[in-house]
C-alpha cells in the first residue's frame, strides 16, 4: 500500500472541505493510506511576495516534518505544491542556504536533507497509481460530459522547479479525466491564470480573467470546469458566482468527478458543499445497459 | 472589626472594577461593527439577545454548553489532557473551597465545627490537590516548555497569589494546634491574600473565570449574523475571555513567520494582549499600530485558532473585524497587495463597498508613486555613475534572481503576460511591462524597478518565467523585488 503524508493547507480545511472529502474516499477506495500530520503549517506560498525567506523557511519546515516521518508528501493545492517544490529546488542548489536553513530548523529539533519527495495529488493519481489501475476501478462511467481542465499555474510552471507535466502542451490532467468517460475539450486560455492571486488587490482584473477562461471555456462546450486546487476552485466557485455571469461554468475539483465515477456516493464527495450546484453531474452518468 | 473592613474594601474594589469592565464591552469595539451604535442601544440590544434565549431549546443548548465546556471543560481535555488535569485539579479543588471554606458562613456547612480540635482533611486534602495543580502548571511552563506557551508578569502573578494563599491556608491548618502566636500570624497572610486576589481578580488574568464562561455560552448560540451591535460588544467580551494559553498560537498556521520575523503580534495569542490596547485606544504610536497590522495581516485565515480555543472565542471574526479596523487607518501598506488579501477580496460583501476599495487604491498609489515620478526619466539621458549599486545586489542575492543580467529585451515575457493582455492600453496602465521592469533592474533604478503598478499587479503565474528565452527568472525577480520594497518600507 501507498503511504503519504497528507498536506492540505490552509484554504481546504476551511473553505473548500470538499476537496479534501473528496480526495480522502477517493484515495481510500484507491488504497492509497493517507497520514495526517498536525504539524504541517502554512506552506508559504502567501509570503512568497512580500518576504522571500520567511516563506521559504514555513515551506522547509514542512518538508522537514514530511522527511522526519519519512514519508513522501501528498499535496492537494497547487499554489502549496508550487512553494514547497521551490523550496526545494532552491535548497538542493545553494549548500549555504541548506546551513542556514537547518540552522532555523534546529530550534525544534528539525532537519531537512532533501530526502523528501513533493508530489501533487494529480500527478500521484497518475504516475504512482496509473490510469490503468484508475479503469479498473471506474463503475459508473460518464457519458456524453464535457470537462475543461484547467491545469493551474503553480503545479505547471516554473516547469524546471515543478516537474509536473509539459508546461506548454500537458496531457496528464486531460487523461485523467478522460478515464472517466468524460471528455476533456480543447479550449485556448486553458493554461492561463484562474487570476485568485489578485482576488482582493485587484478584483477587476481578477474578474477579468477568470471571466475570459470562463467565456472560453464554455465556447468550447464545456459542461463543467475541473480543477485541482482550492484558490482556482473557489475563483471559478463563490467568485464566479459574485460575478453574476450571464452563463455559468460550474467548477468541479478533480475527485468529485472521479469519485462519481467510481460509484461513490454524493456524500462522500460533499457534492453539496459547492456553492454553484453540481448536482446535476449526476444525470451525466451512463445508465447500465440491458444485456 | 479592621477584618471587616477588609472584606468591604475588597468586595467594593472587586465590584467596581466588574462594572468598569462591564462598561467596556459595551462602550468599546474592535472595527468593523456597530461603531455608530450607542452604549445604551448596545446594552439594549444585549438584553433583547439574552431574552431571546429564554426558551426551552436554548436553554437546554446552554446546559449543555455548561456541562461539557465550564464544568467539565471537554474543550482543554481535547487539546492537551496534562494542561486538562492541572486546570481540573486547580478548579475543582479551588470551587470546593471557595463554596465550603470562603464562604461558610453563607452557605452552611459542616467543615469549621467538627474539626474544631485537629487538622482539618476537608481543608488540607483540596489545598493539596490545587498545590499539585500549580506544581504541573510550573512544570509545564518551565519543564516541558509547551510550544508557543509564553509567560509573562500576569501569569506569574496569578501562580504566586494562588500558591500563597493555598501555602498560607496549609500552614495556617498544621499550626493551629501547635502555635497560637503563628497562626495568628499567618491568617492575617491568608486573609490579605485571598481579599487582594479578589479586589485584583477584574483586573487580573483570574477574571477568565467570569468572561470564559460568558463567551463560551455566547458563542453557542451566536455567529456572524447575529446583531452587530451584540457582536461588537462579544468581542470585547472575548478579549477579557483570552487568558492567552497559546493554544490558537500552537497550532497557528503562521506561527513559523514570528521565529523569523519575530514580531510578537504574529502569534495570536499575543496578538489579543495588544489588541486590548488597541480597542481602548485607536490612535495608537505608528510603530504599535505597523506591528499590530502586520501582525493581522500575515494570516492565512486558514480558521485553526478558532476551532481550538478552549475559551470558545470566535477568533476568526474577531480578526475580521480587527483588520477592517486597521485596514481603514491604511495598514498594512504593501502586505495588502499579497495573497493575504484573498480572504478579504472573497468577504467584500460583508464590508461597505467604498471601505471596501478606498483602502486598496490609497495602498495602490503609495507603492507606485515613484514610479510615475521617475517614469519622466524614460526620455533623459539615465546617468548610471550616481545609481544604486546595493539595490541590484540585495536583488541579485540568488543564482536565480541574479539572472536579470541575461535579459536581451526580446519582450517574450511582456507578450506572454496575462496582465498586459488583459489591458488595451497596458503601458499606460501598468507603468512599465514586465521585459522594462527586467531592464530597470540591469540598470540599477530602484525607484523604476519596484514603483511600477505592473510589479504590484504581477499574478505569479510564471508565465513569464517559462518562456524567457535566456533563463531570466522573471517571477522570482518580482517577488524579490517586492520583499525589497516591503523590507525598505518597514
Amino acid at each position: 500500500m501507498m503511504r503519504f503524508a497528507l498536506f492540505v493547507g490552509c484554504n481546504i480545511p476551511a473553505r473548500v472541505q470538499q476537496y479534501e472529502q473528496a480526495a480522502r474516499s477517493v484515495a481510500r477506495a484507491l488504497g492509497l493510506d493517507l497520514v495526517e500530520n498536525e504539524e504541517f503549517k502554512c506552506c508559504g506560498y502567501p509570503m512568497q511576495n512580500s518576504d522571500t525567506k520567511t516563506s521559504l523557511l514555513m515551506a522547509a519546515r514542512n518538508l522537514a516534518l514530511a522527511e522526519q516521518a519519512g514519508l513522501d508528501m501528498m499535496v492537494l493545492c497547487k499554489c502549496c505544491f508550487g512553494s514547497l517544490k521551490k523550496a526545494a529546488h532552491q535548497i538542493a542548489q545553494d549548500t549555504v542556504l541548506q546551513q542556514e536553513v537547518n540552522r532555523f530548523l534546529a530550534t525544534e529539533g528539525l532537519r531537512y536533507q532533501g530526502k523528501v519527495k513533493i508530489k501533487h495529488f494529480l500527478s500521484i493519481l497518475f504516475h504512482d497509481v496509473g490510469v490503468k489501475a484508475i479503469k479498473e476501478k471506474i463503475t459508473a462511467p460518464f457519458t456524453e460530459l464535457n470537462i475543461a481542465t484547467h491545469y493551474g499555474c503553480h503545479a505547471l510552471r516554473p516547469s524546471d522547479v515543478t516537474e509536473f507535466d509539459d508546461p506548454v502542451r500537458p496531457s496528464l490532467f486531460d487523461e485523467l479525466v478522460k478515464v472517466t468517460g468524460a471528455k476533456s475539450v480543447t479550449w485556448p486560455l486553458q493554461l492561463e491564470c484562474c487570476g485568485a492571486p489578485m482576488m482582493g488587490v485587484n478584483d477587476s482584473l481578477s474578474m477579468d480573467l477568470a471571466r475570459k477562461k470562463l467565456d472560453d471555456c464554455h465556447r468550447a462546450g464545456a459542461d463543467y470546469v475541473c480543477v485541482g486546487c482550492p484558490y482556482c476552485q473557489m475563483q471559478f466557485d463563490r467568485v464566479q458566482q459574485m460575478m453574476e455571469l450571464e452563463q455559468q461554468v460550474p467548477s468541479i475539483v478533480y475527485p468529485q468527478l472521479l469519485g462519481l465515477a467510481m460509484g461513490l456516493s454524493e456524500e462522500l464527495l460533499g457534492l453539496t458543499m459547492n456553492t454553484i450546484d453540481i448536482t446535476n453531474l449526476e444525470s451525466y452518468i451512463q445508465m447500465e445497459t440491458e444485456n | 472589626m479592621l477584618y471587616t473592613y477588609m472584606v468591604y474594601i475588597a468586595l467594593s474594589i472587586f465590584g467596581l472594577g466588574l462594572l468598569f469592565s462591564l462598561c467596556n464591552w459595551f462602550r468599546l469595539n474592535i472595527g468593523l461593527h456597530a461603531q455608530s451604535v450607542s452604549p445604551w442601544g448596545r446594552f439594549t440590544a444585549a438584553c433583547k439577545g439574552i431574552a431571546a434565549q429564554l426558551n426551552k431549546e436554548q436553554l437546554r443548548l446552554l446546559g449543555k454548553v455548561f456541562i461539557q465546556d465550564i464544568l467539565l471543560q471537554k474543550h482543554i481535555k481535547k487539546q492537551d489532557r496534562l494542561r486538562w488535569l492541572m486546570h481540573m485539579l486547580i478548579f475543582a479543588a479551588f470551587m470546593f473551597l471557595l463554596i465550603f471554606h470562603a464562604l461558610d458562613k453563607i452557605i452552611v456547612t459542616p467543615i469549621h465545627n467538627s474539626f474544631y480540635l485537629m487538622l482539618n482533611p476537608l481543608l488540607i486534602i483540596p489545598g493539596l490537590i490545587i498545590l499539585a495543580g500549580l506544581c504541573i502548571s510550573l512544570y509545564r511552563r518551565y519543564y516541558l516548555k509547551v510550544p508557543r506557551l509564553k509567560t509573562s508578569g500576569m501569569d506569574l502573578y496569578v501562580i504566586s497569589i494562588l500558591l500563597v494563599i493555598i501555602l498560607s491556608g496549609l500552614l495556617m491548618e498544621l499550626t493551629k494546634l501547635s502555635s497560637y502566636e503563628y497562626y495568628q500570624k499567618i491568617w492575617w497572610v491568608h486573609i490579605v491574600a485571598c481579599l487582594f486576589g479578589l479586589a485584583y481578580l477584574p483586573f487580573s488574568k483570574m477574571f477568565h473565570v467570569i468572561t470564559t464562561p460568558l463567551s463560551l455560552l455566547a458563542n453557542a448560540v451566536m455567529d456572524e449574523n447575529s446583531d452587530p451591535a451584540n457582536i461588537a460588544t462579544k468581542q470585547i467580551l472575548e478579549l477579557d475571555a483570552c487568558t492567552q494559553c497559546g493554544t490558537c498560537s500552537k497550532h497557528c498556521s503562521v506561527a513559523v513567520a514570528y521565529d523569523s520575523i519575530g514580531n510578537s503580534n504574529i502569534l495570536p495569542s499575543e496578538r489579543m494582549g495588544f489588541l486590548k490596547e488597541y480597542a481602548a485606544d485607536k490612535n495608537l504610536s505608528p510603530k504599535k499600530l505597523a506591528a499590530i497590522s502586520q501582525g493581522i495581516y500575515l494570516c492565512t485565515n486558514c480558521d485553526r485558532c478558532t476551532v481550538v480555543c478552549p475559551a470558545g472565542i470566535n477568533l476568526r471574526e474577531l480578526w475580521f473585524a480587527a483588520r477592517e479596523g486597521l485596514v481603514q487607518q491604511k495598514q498594512p501598506a504593501e502586505l495588502m497587495l499579497s495573497p493575504f488579501s484573498y480572504f478579504r477580496g472573497l468577504n467584500q460583501q460583508r464590508i461597505e463597498s467604498q471601505s471596501y476599495a478606498a483602502p486598496l487604491e490609497a495602498v495602490s498609489a503609495a507603492v507606485t508613486s515613484d514610479c510615475s515620478d521617475s517614469a519622466g526619466l524614460m526620455d533623459a539621458p539615465i546617468v548610471l555613475n550616481e545609481k544604486d549599486t546595493g539595490f541590484k545586489r540585495a536583488v541579485g542575492v540568488s543564482a536565480r534572481t541574479e539572472s536579470f543580467s541575461y535579459c536581451f529585451s526580446c519582450e517574450n515575457c511582456s507578450t506572454v503576460c496575462p496582465v498586459v493582455t488583459n489591458y488595451s492600453d497596458a503601458q499606460e496602465s501598468l507603468d512599465l511591462l514586465p521585459h522594462q521592469i527586467i531592464r530597470s533592474v540591469a540598470l540599477g533604478l530602484k525607484e523604476m524597478a519596484t514603483g511600477s503598478t505592473m510589479l504590484w499587479n504581477c499574478l505569479t503565474c510564471y508565465q513569464c518565467q517559462e518562456h524567457c528565452p535566456q533563463g531570466v527568472k522573471v517571477t522570482d525577480i518580482f517577488n524579490k523585488l517586492k520583499t525589497v520594497s516591503v523590507e525598505d518600507n518597514s
